[in-house]
């Protein structure tokens, strides 16, 4: 009878372990591109239209180029050969307009690049690029979504005079019956502002052209290096296998970051034509235009329900704010919000059409949820709105319409089959935290005082784990390679680009325990396309749920080689790997990782049908999206004088499956809930008529800072997913995506004695003083 | 951005409408006029340095007079773009006799673009105010 010995091991998967990556961010070590420096770099600077639409008559560069120090000057003309930005999202009849690097002939947004001077240093660059002289014949604009739709508003592209990009139609079940059947209709115009995302990094790309050997080095500061170089490779007519993307140390993307923009191409097409290596690095202010927005919906909703709270279908008319241009996933991301459109409640009937239309503004892509927050945001507002309506409590209304456990894998009305959920639990663990009965006293009380107290609930939940490669633009897969080197450390090498996340650490956490070794011997590398053989990139929450599977995979392949060789070094037939040894069940002998990876290595003998060394790679392709879900609770109390919202209380209860470390997952909320809170609250891209934006720094564009951030309660349910063996959901977009109905409803709920029934995001202070002000006139 | 206002100027409504289609009184008084050099009929080419907020920089423009109708009413368009943007405004100015001078009412129409627009639109409603006080004080000097 074998005996099994158990031999005590500390599992890393689950504890509170800090971020490995941290000691060099926080000591200022880490490498980012534009701490890259290489013999002979020269810099670029780009001139940009200072008008939101203009046709170019003629651009005078002789003075730039006479200025000592300039290299080069380009314009539009000489970039033709250098391709047009690349778009990745397909709608049927999609009307895709040709963005080149640099402006040809017209400029249809504030930012669009027109000219690039390269020189010595990055002062002589942006010297020169004044000395340009553009003459430019100014034409009017339209930034305006509604406006742009509006017969006779100016086309931002000539040859679509009505700037509708595509026309998009999803529905599911019996619309028709649903509201014909329906003993309440709600109805509400609801607006996702439009958002800048501003990582702490800016853009900024090296390219090193090689030209003997062909080869191109590209240093960008991005969350999907091998996707930049499969396209630039591709644009430029360059090889690929002679192409290196590199994303060194990376300062939050969001989203904003998953793109190929022009001045990756741009960057590579000078390199080659000056055989020099060169550099550019975003300004803030550039950041503010020429980075990817976000959401820009203008939504409307109806909703149909019976008298006993029962939704039976929705109705949505979207308006998508494009911008000018496409981005990589541009059109795509209205798609994820009608998608997204029933939340996590079961009613079967959905009709959606979506507008794209072109504005005079920069393009809008993914964000941080990316399409799942303005679905969020609507059908949270909506089932608020239809509990007032019918004088339901707003709990009660989400717990009589939530999916109900028994139904899981549960088929949506929009396609999708939601993976496992047990939706009432973190409601439920929400109000109980916030002792739910005695805060609607409390609310009569502050009533009864005069006070604005509010309580707003939102129950989301969202697709993570992109995706099923069906169902992406690009491949929806991850790989991983692990490599136990001869010396028994061990090399992650991961497909995703990690850039803030901490999959430095949990990869290491998951690699410690299937291999049974320390933390500190894992090593985990990423962003380099020359090191990893092929990725995908770090974007809806995809991350831990598909590449953290990939390298589970991987690692089973490898314990297997592993526990092959330590057993034919205990001659052995029944050997547990632990504990950083290998232990010979029966007799208790055990050989250490370290002496098995040298055998493995050396190969003085062999186990049979095993080849040497110790390296395992997998690409794991996932069968499902993940679909996390949770539920956040607000209390809010507005200033009667001054319009300012205090946050009182904030409990965000998240349920992402298994929790492969806690704290990393508390900073994911903590982060998700600033930016959902800043979307709630303040921030706004405002462009006047003319196309101007004028929220273009953090003067007039309020990113949300610490100091104005509430104590954020979180907790969580666990609720596995089946879609992955690890059971992680994804948790990054979470807190975006809970944190702004829940907020709106909590202050929607406050001014509801002012007969409030729906506000638009940003609620500033100006916006809610007005209101009350005029409330308490009438 | 919409601008309106008036000014007391204490001159006959001839003398006021005179004065300030005066290219010498014009740069004279236009804040930050370095020059304004005649280009055609009613048409000058002008040089001027702006502040806004933390930005500065020179202008290169083109001063226009229109729809003369003396001693009533004329309009002066203002152009100009320099490295920090562009800017352009429009209006039309009344001379009404009023006690024992004239008052200049204006109304038009201001818009920047470019660095301008997106660091400093905050601040181009009291900026404009203030440089057309200005404008007037030394008119009527």
């Amino acid at each position: 009878m074998a005996t099994t010995t158990i031999t005590k091991t500390e599992k890393l998967v689950g504890k509170r372990i800090r971020r490995r990556e941290d000691p060099r961010l926080i000591t200022g070590t880490a490498t980012y591109v534009d701490d890259i420096k290489m013999p002979g770099m020269l810099y670029a600077a780009i001139l940009r239209s200072p008008h939101a639409a203009a046709k170019i008559r003629s651009i005078d560069i002789s003075k730039a180029k006479a200025l000592k120090g300039v290299h080069a000057v380009f314009v539009g003309e000489d970039t033709k050969d250098a391709g047009a930005v690349p778009c990745a999202a397909s709608l049927p009849g999609l009307r895709v307009p040709h963005h080149n690097v640099l402006a040809i002939d017209r400029v249809y947004l504030v930012g669009h690049p027109v000219a690039v001077v390269v020189a010595t240093d990055r002062y002589i660059a942006r010297d020169g690029a004044e000395l340009i002289e553009v003459d430019y014949e100014v034409e009017s604009a339209v930034a305006d979504p509604e406006k742009a739709l509006a017969p006779g508003a100016h086309a931002v592209h000539p040859q679509w005079p009505d700037n509708v990009a595509f026309n998009f139609h999803q529905e599911g079940g019996d619309v028709a019956k649903a509201f014909a059947e329906a003993d309440v209709i709600v109805k509400q115009r609801i607006v996702s502002q439009r958002l800048i995302p501003n990582s702490m990094e800016t853009r900024g790309v090296v390219a090193d052209w090689r030209a003997a050997d062909r080869t191109m080095n590209l240093y960008t500061s991005t969350q999907a290096p091998h996707l930049v170089r499969s396209l630039v490779a591709q644009i430029l007519g360059l090889e690929e296998n002679r192409f290196r993307v590199v994303a060194p140390e990376v300062g939050g993307g969001f989203g904003a970051k998953i793109q190929t923009y022009a001045e990756e191409i741009l960057l590579a097409w000078i390199s080659m034509k000056l055989q020099k290596p060169v550099k550019w690095i975003e300004s803030r202010r550039e950041n503010f235009t020429c980075t990817i927005h976000g959401r820009g919906h203008v939504d409307f909703y109806e909703i149909a329900a019976k008298r006993d709270g029962t939704i039976l279908g929705i109705k949505l008319k979207l308006i998508q704010d494009l911008g000018a241009y496409f981005t990589i996933l541009t059109p795509g991301i209205p798609t994820l919000s009608v998608l997204m459109m029933p939340g996590l409640y079961r009613t079967p009937n959905i009709s959606a059409d979506i507008v794209g239309a072109f504005t005079n503004c920069s393009p809008t892509d993914a964000y941080r949820g990316a399409g799942r927050p303005e679905a969020t945001h609507g059908i949270e507002r909506m089932v608020d709105m239809l509990a007032a309506e019918l004088k339901m409590d707003p709990a009660e209304i989400r717990l009589k319409n939530f999916v109900r456990n028994e139904e899981f894998p549960f088929p949506t009305a929009t396609g999708l089959v939601y993976d496992t959920g047990d939706y009432s639990a973190p409601l439920k663990k929400a109000m109980d935290m916030a002792d739910y009965d005695k805060l609607r006293k409390e609310q009569a009380e502050a009533r009864k005082q005069g006070r604005y107290m509010g309580i707003g609930l939102c129950a989301y939940g969202e697709i993570c784990a992109f995706g099923p490669s069906p169902a992406t633009p690009a491949g929806g897969w991850e790989s991983a390679t692990v490599k136990i080197e001869p010396s028994g450390q061990v090399t992650v090498l991961t497909g995703i680009s990690p850039h803030g996340q901490g999959e430095e650490t949990t990869f290491a956490q998951i690699t410690g325990d299937e291999l049974g070794v320390g933390i500190d011997d894992v090593l985990v590398l990423h962003g380099d396309t020359s090191m990893v053989p092929y990725g995908i990139g770090t974007f809806g929450s995809r991350s831990t749920a598909v590449g953290g599977t990939a390298l589970y995979y991987a690692l089973q392949d490898l314990k297997a080689k592993v526990k092959k060789f330590g057993a034919m070094l205990l001659e052995s037939e029944d050997v547990t790997l632990a504990g950083g040894k290998c232990t010979d069940n029966k007799t208790g002998k055990s050989v250490g990782f370290k002496e098995i990876a040298a055998a493995a290595y050396r190969a003085m003998k062999l186990p049979p049908n095993t080849e040497p060394g110790l390296v395992a790679t997998h690409f794991w392709e996932p069968s499902n999206f993940t679909f996390p879900f949770g539920a956040h609770l607000v209390v809010t109390e507005v200033n009667g004088e001054t319009g300012d919202v205090a946050i009182k209380r904030y409990i965000a209860v998240d349920d992402c499956g298994n929790i492969l470390n806690p704290l990393i997952v508390d900073g994911q909320v903590h982060g998700g809930v600033a930016q959902g809170i800043g979307q709630a609250l303040w921030e706004q891209a405002v462009y006047d008529d003319n196309g101007q934006l004028v929220t273009g720094e953090f003067m007039d564009y309020t990113m949300p800072r610490a100091h104005m951030m509430p104590w954020i309660e979180s907790a969580h349910t666990v609720t596995p997913t089946p879609v992955n063996p690890l059971g992680v959901k994804g948790v990054g977009e979470a807190g975006t995506i809970g944190a702004s109905p829940a907020v709106v409803n909590s202050v929607v709920d406050a001014l509801s004695t002012l007969g409030v029934k729906h506000l638009d995001m940003p609620l500033t202070p100006e916006k809610l003083w007005k209101l009350i002000s005029a409330g308490r006139q009438a | 951005m919409k601008i309106s206002g008036s000014y007391f100027l204490p001159l006959p409504p001839e003398q006021a409408y005179q004065r300030l289609q005066d290219p010498e009184i014009l740069a004279g008084a236009m804040p930050g006029c370095e020059s304004l050099d005649k280009i055609g009929e009613d048409e000058y080419r002008m040089k001027m340095k702006m502040a806004l907020a933390s930005l500065s920089g020179n202008f290169d423009g083109k001063v226009r007079i229109t729809e003369q109708s003396p001693p009533n009413s004329f309009k002066l368009m203002v152009e100009g773009s320099g490295k920090v943007g562009f800017m352009k405004g429009e209006g039309l100015l009344k001379f009404t006799p009023k006690d024992t001078g004239t008052e200049v009412s204006y109304e038009g129409d201001v818009q920047v673009g470019g660095t301008i627009a997106a660091v400093g639109q905050r601040l181009i409603d009291g900026t404009a105010k203030m440089m057309i006080k200005r404008f007037f004080d030394k008119v009527a000097a």
